[in-house]
């Protein structure tokens, strides 16, 4: 038994110095000299040496002059990397895409090009579905789990269901019948509740933020009913779809709405980039006050400069790098 | 879309046979090392050991790696080499840790870029790296020492310094330094804080400043490959190998998946040079490679070739569902049209998905991860498409396609001996198996290795469907949500360490106010799976061997069964599909197939 322990332990010496200090070690010195700025993290630094990004990290894009990364399923945390980790039965999967695609869907065939929002603003504004008036009440009705994430993405959202419920004490009551046992209710726990009850007194409108002015020069946001909108576009598009299953709809790329498995996938394909380059050379062309064409053509040319494709092309599609072209278009 | 795949295995096959031809030379002690090397293993050697000794040696290492393990973990927070101050995990997150990497399983119930210090990763992670995958691979040397009936099973401890030190350590080497020229960090800094092009981009704080990105980084490139080389496939980061940061290229993701293979491939091959039996390792190695195709095709048919079917279009259909209550004990069920949501998804299923690695690369990974027990995963396996997700599954449930190093082939040779049996039964002779009789010691060790497995899947996955414990904690509904808690478990018992990861499973520091609600639960029992799904699958077969060892040679007739030819390899196929894929179909049925039936999407 003691040879046994004395090899044991002589094994879990030698094994710890060579796994544990002298094999890092090596890669150690190797990648701090060799490979020095990819051994730190890729990283991009401006001029005064700040760190601006990395080629391999996905960084979040909003303003319309700017390629939008894939969506993240962690918002860009890079701290905190991960998928959506949805499967295809998860109506929050459809939900998320669909709320993506309704402000930016647009129509193909006879009317190609024009915008899908409008018309669902103009549907959701007559409030019948399924031959039924409160679509907003059947809306959450169906889909408990987002009308309740809704009363939860805002402390706004949340302190408007509390106001409302609070003001309209007959829906409160029945909500306190209907759930006893909950004594402190939170506004997610009465979403479903307050939606119906929205739907009744604001017919074709949906609870929104707007920004407003304040006495004092700042602009504040508030929840207030609204009657069209992106929230408006993008909420209920799925269930225009549902009543317009046969609309011709130009197809949008898969990557511009299904997030990656890291929530940090740097890349999108050349398609997408292609789809996004209206919007990106429109606003440029705006900020500049140049022709949206030429624009458009020097984008292009970067977009095509900059494409890459895994393997050379061998296994995989053309890919850009959205915060390497980005930072070329903030360069321009 | 084919290419990826093909390239892979084509590569990774022609790699084999030098590899295993190496391994098989470094087993049987043909080398002469340089003087220094040699005093240590002499320090080492204590000398022949019966299959006893061998397996006391060997649990006698597992329980000092279990103690030293839990101890870095536990001190975590005082340790050196943490430059974000982690601070210390809770205690059954901690004890599943342990044992998670202890069985070479790298079940991660925490997540690496949120929870551990550099010198977690360095002292905890990389060491059982390197000792729990050279464990499965002494396990089949020894036992491939008392197939062909050695005197003794060779020593634990001079196996162990072999393959560290003459495999693992060279090839990681070269590898690590390959992925850094890819793009792998390599540094004990702590989080880079990146000021965004857009100002605000990731909010702002409620003092008006825009929030910056933080960005983990530490040593990456010196955990990748052997996390992958030793089919470990613990992540540093949570996202595991789709993180740019572990695999930042497509030619890190062909490294990567060459990387997995190799190991268990050359396995086969130093099989048949140590036996001086070649032919019969080429059949084990067709039969392998044969369902590895199968697993690799129906994933990449089924996920790259389809779209995701939660956002097309679907007809009205109608279900009929038991209920005493209705007329005639039956029910229907009216799931309404579906309208297709406009996304071109000729990619395929793209959720979950990375682009850079190529279109088919990330359902060729999870069949290549599976097959071989690794483990690692670059993309999100939850998200996979519903029947794509059979694959990964099968992979675990069989445990053979490859499986681990060391440990697969150790699984293919119980199939192998329950073959042999049944093809003896079934001609009316008295099986053997390399000139050994297969008697009713040899079956029940069989049996035993092979039933743990699915008691130690089927079992768990029963009770915690049937309570809180997993109903509570899954991120899917309904058919999805049994396939999370299913998954679960047979990445536990296969010690393949992959997951549905939606499940809720993550305690985190012991201070936590918010865990997810059943993570004690879930810590507890894939814990214990693991490590009865470890030790006796590996301490069976060793008795087996041992048992065989002892046997007088039979000499060889023309009346004996023959172990190497194609009828053989029939044999070998049906009995680990009918035997394995069996006793899952159930399970299976009720998960994915039942998830791809429909309605998509299912309430919510």
């Amino acid at each position: 038994m003691n040879a046994h322990l004395r090899a044991n332990f002589l094994l879990l010496v030698v094994t710890i110095v060579l796994c544990c200090v002298v094999y890092p070690a090596i890669l150690f010195g190797i990648g701090q000299t060799v490979f020095h700025d990819k051994a730190e993290g890729s990283l991009i630094y401006d001029k005064q040496g700040k760190p601006i990004g990395s080629h391999l990290i996905a960084q979040p894009f909003s303003g319309e002059g700017y390629f939008q990364p894939r969506p993240s399923a962690v918002s860009y945390n890079a701290a905190g990397s991960g998928g959506s980790n949805w499967g295809a039965n998860q109506y929050l999967l459809r939900e998320r895409v669909a709320r993506q695609l309704g402000p930016i869907v647009k129509y193909a065939g006879a009317r190609k090009g024009q915008p899908v929002g409008p018309d669902v603003e103009a549907w959701f504004q007559k409030d019948q579905y399924d031959g039924k008036p409160g679509i907003v009440a059947q809306w959450a009705a169906a889909h408990g789990t987002v009308a309740s994430n809704w009363a939860k993405a805002d402390p706004l959202n949340g302190g408007y269901v509390l106001a409302w419920m609070n003001d309209h004490a007959d829906d409160m009551a029945q909500w306190k019948k209907d759930n006893p046992d909950n004594a402190a209710p939170k506004p997610e726990d009465m979403a479903v509740t307050f939606f119906s009850s929205f739907s009744k007194v604001h017919p074709g409108e949906f609870p929104s933020a707007v920004e407003s002015a304040t006495a004092d020069g700042k602009s504040e946001k508030t929840i207030q009913p609204v009657k069209a909108g992106t929230d408006i576009q993008g909420i209920f598009f799925d269930l225009w779809r549902q009543e317009h299953p046969t609309a011709d709809l130009e197809p949008v790329p898969a990557d511009m709405v299904m997030a990656s498995g890291s929530g940090l996938d740097p890349h999108i394909t050349l398609k997408n980039a292609l789809y996004q380059l209206d919007r990106v050379a429109a606003r440029r062309a705006a900020d500049t006050n140049r022709n949206v064409n030429e624009v458009r053509k020097e984008i292009e040319a970067l977009l095509q400069q900059k494409k890459e494709a895994p393997l050379g092309g061998l296994v995989g599609v053309d890919l850009v790098n959205v915060l390497e072209v980005n930072l070329a278009l903030r360069d321009r | 879309m084919w290419s990826l795949p093909l390239l892979i295995i084509v590569t990774t096959i022609l790699l084999s046979f030098p590899f295993g031809r190496y391994l098989a030379w470094i087993m049987d002690g043909k080398y002469n090392p340089p003087g220094w090397l040699r005093w240590i293993e002499d320090r080492l050697d204590t000398g022949a050991q019966n299959w006893k000794q061998y397996t006391v040696a060997l649990m006698l290492f597992n329980t000092m790696a279990f103690v030293v393990g839990y101890a870095v973990l536990q001190l975590q927070a005082f340790l050196p080499l943490n430059p974000d101050h982690r601070g210390t995990l809770s205690p059954t997150t901690i004890f599943n840790t342990v044992t998670s990497f202890m069985t070479n399983t790298n079940l991660q119930h925490y997540s690496g870029d949120q929870h551990l210090s550099h010198f977690s990763q360095i002292g905890f992670i990389l060491w059982n790296m390197f000792t729990s995958a050279a464990v499965g691979f002494c396990v089949l040397a020894a036992i491939i020492r008392g197939l062909r009936g050695d005197s003794h099973m060779g020593n634990y401890y001079k196996d162990m310094w072999r393959v560290i030190v003459y495999a693992f350590i060279p090839v990681s080497l070269v590898m690590g330094v390959l992925l850094m020229a890819e793009g792998q960090p390599m540094t004990f800094e702590g989080q880079a804080q990146i000021a965004t092009v857009e100002d605000g981009a990731m909010g702002t704080a409620p003092d008006g400043k825009p929030n910056p990105q933080m960005i983990v980084r530490g040593p990456v490139a010196a955990i990748m490959p052997i996390k992958h080389l030793g089919t470990n496939g613990g992540g540093f980061y949570g996202a595991n190998s789709a993180h740019p940061y572990e695999n930042p290229t497509a030619w890190s993701n062909f490294l990567t998946c060459v990387n997995i293979l190799i190991f268990p491939l050359s396995l086969i091959v130093m099989f048949g040079r140590m036996l001086n039996n070649m032919r019969h390792a080429m059949v084990i190695y067709a039969v392998m490679t044969i369902m590895f195709f199968g697993m690799a095709g129906w994933a990449i048919y089924w996920d790259t070739l389809h779209p995701n079917p939660g956002l097309t279009a679907h007809e009205m259909q109608t279900y009929e569902a038991a209920d005493a209550t209705a007329p005639g004990g039956k029910r229907t069920i009216d799931s309404p049209m579906i309208a297709g949501l406009p996304v071109d998804q000729e990619l395929g299923n793209l959720e979950g998905k990375e682009l850079r690695f190529g279109t088919s690369a990330g359902a060729t990974f999870a069949a290549i991860t599976t097959a071989v027990t690794c483990g690692s995963v670059n993309c999100m396996h939850d998200s996979l498409n519903p029947l794509a997700g059979i694959t990964p599954m099968t992979g675990m449930w069989l445990n053979c396609v490859y499986g681990g190093k060391g440990v697969g082939m150790v699984n293919m040779l119980v199939y192998l001996i329950v073959g042999v049996f049944l093809a003896g039964l079934m001609v009316g002779r008295t099986p053997e198996y390399l000139g050994k009789k297969v008697e009713a010691r040899e079956m029940k060790l069989a049996m035993l290795a092979l039933l743990i497995h699915p008691i130690m899947i089927l079992g768990p996955t029963g009770l915690f469907a049937a309570l809180d414990w997993g109903r509570g904690a899954t991120n899917n509904p309904g058919s999805h949500g049994f396939s999370e808690i299913l998954y679960e478990f047979s990445s536990a018992s296969a010690n393949n360490g992959s997951g549905f990861e939606g499940l809720g499973d993550t305690y985190g520091y012991y201070d936590n106010q918010a865990p997810a609600p059943f993570s004690p639960h879930w810590d507890i029992a894939t814990g214990l799976v693991m490590l009865i799904s470890r030790y006796i699958p590996i301490i069976a077969p060793i008795a087996l061997a041992a048992s065989l060892a002892a046997k007088k040679l039979t000499p060889f007739t023309a009346g004996t069964m023959r172990t190497d030819n194609v009828t053989f390899a029939f044999v070998l196929l049906g009995t680990v599909l009918l035997v394995g894929a069996l006793l899952f179909l159930p399970a299976a049925v009720l998960g994915p197939v039942a998830e791809h039936l429909g309605p998509l999407p299912f309430g919510g």
